[in-house]
């Protein structure tokens, strides 16, 4: 691997910026890296190379006339193909979308703009982000860089597999039910899903507006609190957004504060490797200084429910129009799930929605003046394709499920969640661990993830024969 | 709230949604569903009259700085 490509977002942004390379230098090296290892891990639905190196140029050279647009300059991104760039195409991994070009710019893509960096494609995702394997009928899926008869994760697929395999420094992601967690975990990344209001989601593709988080991807929490500087704040084309507390990452030592053990479901049915990871990390959290407390949470059990009603709901009802006319042109698990979301009656849906509040207030009150929970991303390290290919079938909601069930907490409660790589398996596939903050308190997950990573060395490492 | 859901129910809101939705399929999301809607009736939650679904953004905006 060039040395360019193995350096951190924060570690390039800075020699970019100090001309010990150039935005030219360093998108060549990572298209060359793609071109190399796109035919195998399948992370991009479209890559240009023209434009990217036609922008990295421009980037030189208003470099080399002394200004820096912003923080990321000349930084080459890619992001899920759901972000919408005027006059370019987003094609939501769908056939339904197959063509769309969007007149609209999402704000976080703008923003990303504005800090500097150049996009170097789009990346591969689950159809219309309905799925959490990275399985997708129209495209193939995508494959993880650490094992290619594994899953990535999704729906984030493209985003986690471009980041592991150092084709890519950051990407967006979104969020609705572990999107952005459930791929950093599979492949060995940091992602970060924002508290709920933090990041505008104006012209990016929805799911379900309750639930849908937009966030980063990256190789280090250090790098995602760049991306969120960039993209977080207020939004006018995003009403979520109004009265969020501006970005800041102050720092507060360790000592001051206190993370819980969940003392059920969270440690429940969990794999070896996974056990031990979670062990490993409060052991090594305790050791930097933080205090580690047994918690007893509400019943998780009816938060998933409640969070698979709304999911379910909100989904079938972005769809109803293509649901009438043209059914036939969505895979058969997207359309299955879809479909499920007609079982439930309107007061079914709004009594789930009307909990979120309760329920979060419960949440609060069960966790006193804790700052962060930890908890396993997923029961075991990334599962095969070929095992997780459920199709649509009766079973297949179920076997969702269970990929996705220490999820929907975050989401449905709006919480922030940073997940961090934390172990690897006995096969030598990555297991990530999250932390899940209190409302707005995305920075202390940060600092607890810088602190972390500073003490470890499982964000460091690359996929074999990378 | 009822934990059962029938394929009967299904087809009636799928119509009602003028969506189409087969027999077979009517059937299948029955029992997909089936557990949600069974773990959330069970759980019995409490609303207060007065909730609606902003309070959430009301809630998590005061704990902000806690």
């Amino acid at each position: 691997m060039s040395e360019l490509a193995a350096l951190t977002l924060a570690e390039i942004a800075a020699a970019i910026r100090a001309r010990k390379a150039s935005s030219v230098e360093v998108t060549q090296a990572l298209l060359a890296r793609i071109a190399s290892w796109q035919p195998e891990l399948n992370a991009f639905v479209r890559v240009d190379p023209e434009g990217a190196l036609a922008a990295a140029a421009a980037a030189d050279a208003t470099l080399a006339n002394g200004a820096a647009k912003g923080a990321l300059h000349g930084v080459p991104v890619a992001h899920k193909d759901m972000f919408y760039v005027a006059g370019k195409l987003a094609e939501c991994g769908s056939k339904l979308r197959k063509g769309f070009v969007p007149s609209a710019t999402s704000t976080v893509v703008a923003r990303l703009d504005q800090a500097g960096t150049i996009r170097l494609g789009a990346l591969h995702m689950s159809e219309f982000a309905y799925g959490p394997t990275g399985h997708n009928v129209h495209l193939g899926p995508a494959r993880n860089p650490w094992d290619p008869t594994r899953i990535t994760g999704g729906s984030s697929s493209g985003s986690g597999a471009a980041v592991a395999a150092r084709l890519i420094y950051a990407a967006l992601g979104s969020d609705t039910g572990g999107s952005i967690r459930l791929p950093a975990h599979f492949c060995g990344i940091t992602g970060l899903k924002p508290t709920s209001g933090r990041v505008s989601r104006a012209n990016a593709m929805p799911l379900s507006f309750s639930l849908d988080s937009v966030g980063p991807l990256a190789r280090t929490a250090e790098d995602c609190s760049l991306i969120l500087a960039a993209i977080a704040g207020p939004d006018p084309l995003d009403a979520t957004t109004a009265d969020a507390p501006a970005w800041g990452t102050t720092a507060r030592p360790l000592s001051d504060l206190s993370i819980g053990i969940p003392s059920a479901f969270y440690i429940e049915d969990l794999d070896a490797d996974v056990a031990a990871t979670f062990d490993n990390t409060i052991a090594t959290l305790r050791a930097l200084g933080a205090k580690l407390v047994p918690v007893t949470l509400p019943d998780q059990t009816a938060i998933n429910a409640a969070a698979l009603i709304v999911l379910a709901v909100e989904a079938t009802s972005a769809h109803a129009p293509w649901l009438r006319t043209r059914p036939g042109d969505y895979g058969p698990q997207v359309l299955a799930r879809l479909q499920n979301g007609l079982a439930y009656s309107a007061v079914e849906y709004l009594e789930a929605l009307r909990w979120r509040g309760p329920a979060l207030a419960t949440h609060l009150a069960s966790i006193g003046t804790i700052d962060a929970i930890i908890a396993p991303v997923a029961n075991s390290a990334a599962p095969t394709i070929e095992a997780t290919d459920v199709g649509a079938g009766a079973g297949a909601e179920l076997a969702i499920q269970k990929i996705t069930r220490f999820m929907r907490l975050a989401n449905y409660l709006g919480l922030p969640s940073l997940v961090v790589p934390a172990g690897y398996s006995s096969g030598n596939l990555p297991i990530g661990i999250q932390l899940i903050g209190r409302p707005f308190g995305d920075e202390i997950l940060i600092a607890l993830g810088e602190a972390f990573q500073t003490e470890t060395n499982h964000h460091r490492r690359t996929p074999p024969r990378m | 709230m009822s934990g059962e859901v029938t394929s009967e129910r299904v087809a009636v809101i799928a119509t009602a949604a003028r969506i189409p939705l087969d027999t077979d399929s009517s059937a299948r999301v029955a029992r997909a569903v089936t557990p949600a809607i069974a773990q959330f009736a069970a759980a019995d939650v409490s609303i207060d009259f007065e909730v609606e679904p902003s309070t959430f953004a009301a809630i998590a905006r005061a704990d902000i700085g806690r």
